[in-house]
């Protein structure tokens, strides 16, 4: 055999171009046929669905279609809001601070915990924002000495937990 | 959500835990049964007579109308009469007293009252299966002592002495309540009762001899001064403190109790401060007046000491 054999002549070259365009016709027909069974088609079509939720959940928003920053900024992320009301309970918020869904919780000592999330600031002295409300609920004589709210010796999970169900608090 | 019985132990008659309370339970659940029985029994005779041509029989009112309700009377009687003998039975000369005194809304209570008089207040702890004498008195209107899971209630009347012999049976914490509407804050008068072994009891009556626990931190310190100085002292004591004041409960171990406000709110630094700055929203009626004329960190102080009592 010589070495030139082994080089393919133009006829095949072009053989080999046709039969290559006519497996990609046939596959574009097949595919095109059977819509569902198409792995490729469906990977695109799943990413295409993925990202019309993402615009549309960032679009979202109360009133005029712009994303709700605001509300996204008020989620504390695997907190457990119904844990946070067991213990609002047990530390005894209640005894000071009307709040909303915590049995007999009617102290009239501190201001009402009612509509908590609309508040704009904590205790007069932080941003309202989860992590302020967290680090006011771990250590209050922190951030305002005068406070009479004292410490009760809350970390930072129970923290979170206390003011993912204050969030809760919204309206009224 | 707990409700505030869930929270103290229990308030049954059906978790009974005393020698009083066992007793009581097995004569009800057996008048119930016998009593139903009878039911079944007058209702299957009533139907029989009515399908019956027959006229009544004589023997039957006799017998029916007059012998079984006085038999059955006579021995409810009897065994009702044996119960309650040896429910109250078992006290000695050496047997353990504890006087207890209601006020409104709260609870005095007196270890040995004739030798050493052991204060304390709102909880009473027992020595299980000792019977124990509780001399029950009223300082205002009529209470009534009642702990469901241990024995039956009694009133405290002002002016008299009653006497209630109770055994408890199991070591736990039961929960009191004043079952005699004495005022405003009647349904927030409630007490804890702790059943200890009698070694642990004995601990408990040499830790009431001691004076308080010192105040250590210079907060706890600044409380202790607040409680001095803020007229505290008026109405409570605390031993080693201030031992003048009688007209509310004793403080001196106030922390190491499960609750605050006589059974009615768990005890943490949070409710203490509630407390002391608004006892009117928290307890109506109650003689305290509400503190909130101290500045915030003075509240602090005072309730973080208090916390510290144990």
């Amino acid at each position: 055999m010589s070495r030139s054999d082994r080089h393919s002549s133009p006829w095949a070259v072009g053989l080999w171009l046709i039969a290559g365009v006519a497996i990609l016709l046939a596959v574009a027909l097949w595919a095109l046929g059977k819509p569902g069974k198409d792995p490729v088609g469906n990977a695109v079509l799943t990413a295409q669905v993925a990202l019309q939720d993402n615009m549309d959940f960032l679009r979202a928003g109360p009133t005029d279609g712009a994303p709700d920053w605001e509300a996204a900024s008020m989620v504390l992320h695997d907190a457990d809001a119904e844990h946070g009301a067991s213990l609002i309970e047990q530390h005894g918020c209640g005894s000071c601070h009307v709040i909303p869904g915590v049995s007999r919780a009617h102290g009239t000592v501190g201001p009402s915990l009612a509509g908590f999330r609309d508040r704009a600031y904590v205790a007069g002295v932080l941003p309202n924002r989860p992590g302020d409300l967290v680090g006011w609920l771990m250590n209050p004589t922190v951030h305002a000495p005068n406070t009479a709210m004292p410490d009760l010796g809350i970390t930072e999970a129970q923290g979170r937990d206390m003011a993912a169900y204050l969030y809760t608090l919204q309206g009224g | 959500m707990t409700s505030t019985l869930d929270q103290f132990g229990s308030q049954t008659s059906y978790a009974e835990a005393g020698v009083g309370a066992a007793r009581t339970l097995a004569l009800t659940n057996g008048m119930t049964i016998i009593g139903l029985a009878i039911f079944v029994f007058v209702m299957a005779i009533a139907v029989y007579a009515w399908r019956s041509k027959a006229g009544g029989r004589g023997w039957w009112i006799v017998g029916g109308g007059i012998l079984f309700p006085l038999a059955t009377l006579l021995v409810l009687t009897v065994v009702s009469a044996t119960i309650l003998r040896a429910i109250t039975a078992g006290t000695g000369p050496d047997s353990p007293v504890i006087e207890v005194t209601g006020h409104q809304y709260w609870w005095d209570v007196v270890h040995d009252p004739d030798n050493r008089a052991l204060r304390d207040a709102n909880e009473i702890i027992l020595p299980v299966d000792t019977p124990v004498t509780l001399r029950l008195l009223s300082d205002d209107v009529i209470h009534s002592f009642w702990v469901p899971s241990i024995s039956g209630k009694m009133d405290m009347i002002p002016g008299r002495i009653n006497e209630l012999t109770v055994t408890a049976t199991k070591e736990g914490r039961f929960r009191g309540q004043c079952a005699e509407f004495c005022g405003l804050s009647h349904p927030l008068m409630a007490f804890e009762v702790v059943v200890l072994s009698a070694d642990a009891y004995d601990d408990y009556l040499e830790r009431l001899e001691d004076s308080a626990r010192d105040a250590v931190t210079p907060q706890q310190r600044r409380g202790m001064e607040v409680f001095l100085t803020a007229g505290c002292t008026a109405c409570h004591t605390v031993r080693g403190v201030s031992e003048n004041g009688r007209l509310g409960p004793d403080l001196s171990r106030v922390g190491a109790r499960a609750s605050l406000g006589a059974g009615m709110w768990r005890m943490n630094l949070g409710n203490l401060a509630g407390w002391i700055a608004d006892v009117g929203d928290m307890k109506p009626g109650a003689q305290m007046p509400s503190y909130n004329h101290l500045s915030g960190p003075d509240l602090r102080a005072v309730s973080a000491w208090l916390e510290s009592l144990k």
